[in-house]
C-alpha cells in the first residue's frame, strides 16, 4: 500500500484531534505550559508512535488562543526567544468537556465497526 | 530528503523560510519564531549531543521544514475561514445604493475612522520616541552607556511595531505578525548592534514611526473636517425645527462661517426644502468619509506591512 495514502488518512484524522489533545494536556496541567514543554509531554506519553509532528502544535495553539480557549503570557528565556506560556480558559474547559463527549461517542461508534461485528 | 537535511538551526530556519516562500510575511515571521523557540530549547536540552545530531532527532519529532510549513499553511486557512466575517461575501451582488450606504453597517469602517482619529496621538508619540531615542543614542555613543541604550531603543521600537501591527489587524483584518522578530542567537553586544544597524527593517520601522506624525495629522484633520461638516449639514432639519420651536435662539446659526473678515452663510438653510437638501448633502459627505476611512486604513496597513514586516521576512 502507498505510504502517502496512509499519511494523508492520518492527517485528515488529526485535523481536530490535535486541538483536542492540546486542550486536554493544558486542562490536566496545574501550571502554565509553553510550546516546547507541551511537545515534550506529548513525546513522553507517545514513545515512538506520535500521531503528529510537534511542529504542528504551535499554529494550533495560536489558533486556540485566538478563539479565546487559551490565554497566554510571554516570559523571557535564556535559551532562546521569549516563551509564550499557555493556560486553558473556562470557555476552553467547557468546550473540552463537550469535545470529550463527542470523542468518546466517535471512538465507540467507529470501534463497533472496525473492532467487532456490527450489531 | 535526507541529502539536504538541515545541519544547524540556521540551516533549518533557512529551509523553513524557503518552504514558506510566497506565504504571508506575517505568517512566515510567526512560523520562524516558533521553530526557533523549539529548536533552541531542544539543543539546550541535549548538551551532550552536537547540533547536527540534535537536528537529525528534530526531523522526526518537530518535523522536517516542509512538513512544518504545510501545518502552518493548513492551520492558517482554517483559522482565517473561521474568523472571517461573512458579511463581505454578500457585498458583491448588491445594488449600487445599498453598497454605498452599506458602509454604515461595516464595523471596520467605524474602526478605521477611529484609527484615523487615534493616529494623531500615536503619531506624536512615535515621532517623539524615535527622535528622542535616535538623538540620545547618537549623543551617548561616545560613552559606554550608548550601546545598551541603542539596543534597548531598537528593542522597544520592535515591541511597539508589533503592537501597531496588532492594532491594524484588529481594524482592517489584514494578517500582521503575532510574534516579534527574533533577535537571533545571543552573541556579543557589538555583533548584535552591528546586526541591528545592517538590518533594513530596523530603519524602515523607525521611518514608519517618523512618517506617522504627518500621516496622523492628515488623517486626523480629514476625519474631523469630514465629521464636522457632514454632521453639521446632516442635522440641518433639526436646527430648523429647533429654531421654529424656540429652542435655539435666532442668533444661533449653525450655517454661518466667519473667517477673519470673510463671511459665508447658507441662506436657504432657513427653508424646509433647503434644510432637507443640506441634510442629504451632509449624509452623502458622511458616507463618503466612511468609505474614505476604510480605504485609507487599507492603504495604510499595506504601508505598515511594507515597512514593519516585509524587509526581514
Amino acid at each position: 500500500m502507498d505510504d502517502s495514502q496512509a499519511r494523508k488518512f492520518q492527517k485528515d484524522l488529526n485535523a481536530g484531534l490535535v486541538a483536542l489533545v492540546l486542550l486536554a494536556v493544558l486542562a490536566a496541567s496545574s501550571e502554565d505550559l509553553y510550546g516546547y514543554e507541551i511537545a515534550k509531554r506529548l513525546q513522553k506519553a507517545s514513545a515512538a508512535d506520535a500521531l503528529f509532528k510537534e511542529g504542528t502544535i504551535y499554529p494550533v495553539l495560536r489558533a486556540l488562543s485566538a478563539a479565546g480557549l487559551l490565554t497566554s503570557r510571554v516570559v523571557p528565556s535564556y535559551a532562546g526567544p521569549p516563551r509564550r506560556y499557555y493556560r486553558i480558559t473556562d470557555e476552553g474547559r467547557d468546550l473540552l468537556k463537550e469535545w470529550r463527549r463527542i470523542w468518546r461517542h466517535t471512538r465507540d461508534f467507529v470501534n463497533r465497526f472496525t473492532e467487532g461485528t456490527p450489531p | 530528503m535526507s541529502s539536504n537535511a538541515p545541519r544547524s538551526i540556521d540551516d533549518y530556519l533557512e529551509q523553513l523560510r524557503a518552504a514558506l516562500e510566497g506565504e504571508d510575511p506575517a505568517l512566515i515571521q510567526d512560523a520562524l519564531y516558533d521553530a526557533e523557540e523549539y529548536l533552541r530549547a531542544e539543543v539546550a536540552a541535549h548538551p551532550d549531543k552536537s547540533e547536527p545530531d540534535v537536528l537529525e532527532l528534530i526531523a522526526s519529532t518537530y518535523g522536517a521544514p516542509d512538513e512544518v510549513a504545510a501545518a502552518y499553511r493548513d492551520t492558517e486557512v482554517k483559522v482565517k475561514a473561521a474568523l472571517r466575517t461573512p458579511a463581505r461575501a454578500a457585498a458583491d451582488h448588491e445594488s449600487g445604493a445599498r453598497r454605498f450606504f452599506g458602509v454604515f453597517l461595516d464595523p471596520r469602517a467605524y474602526l478605521s475612522l477611529f484609527y484615523m482619529l487615534l493616529t494623531l496621538a500615536t503619531g506624536i508619540a512615535y515621532f517623539t520616541f524615535v527622535v528622542t531615542g535616535l538623538s540620545l543614542s547618537a549623543g551617548l555613543a561616545i560613552l559606554i552607556i550608548g550601546v545598551p541604550f541603542f539596543l534597548a531603543f531598537v528593542g522597544i521600537a520592535r515591541v511597539i511595531s508589533l503592537g501597531e501591527g496588532r492594532l491594524l489587524e484588529a481594524i482592517t483584518g489584514e494578517r500582521m505578525p503575532r510574534r516579534p522578530v527574533h533577535p537571533g542567537p545571543r552573541t556579543s553586544w557589538w555583533s548584535r548592534i552591528g546586526a541591528m544597524l545592517t538590518d533594513t527593517r530596523t530603519w524602515t520601522t523607525l521611518l514608519y514611526f517618523l512618517i506617522m506624525l504627518p500621516l496622523g495629522i492628515i488623517y486626523f484633520v480629514s476625519a474631523i473636517v469630514g465629521l464636522s461638516i457632514g454632521g453639521r449639514l446632516a442635522i440641518a432639519p433639526l436646527v430648523l425645527i429647533g429654531r421654529h420651536a424656540g429652542w435655539l435662539g435666532e442668533h444661533l446659526s449653525l450655517f454661518d462661517i466667519t473667517v477673519g473678515s470673510h463671511y459665508w452663510s447658507v441662506p436657504s438653510a432657513g427653508s424646509v426644502l433647503g434644510s432637507l437638501l443640506l441634510c442629504a448633502l451632509g449624509i452623502v459627505i458622511l458616507t463618503l468619509l466612511m468609505h474614505a476611512a476604510r480605504g485609507i486604513a487599507r492603504a495604510h496597513v499595506r504601508l505598515a506591512k511594507a515597512l514593519l514586516v516585509e524587509p526581514g521576512a
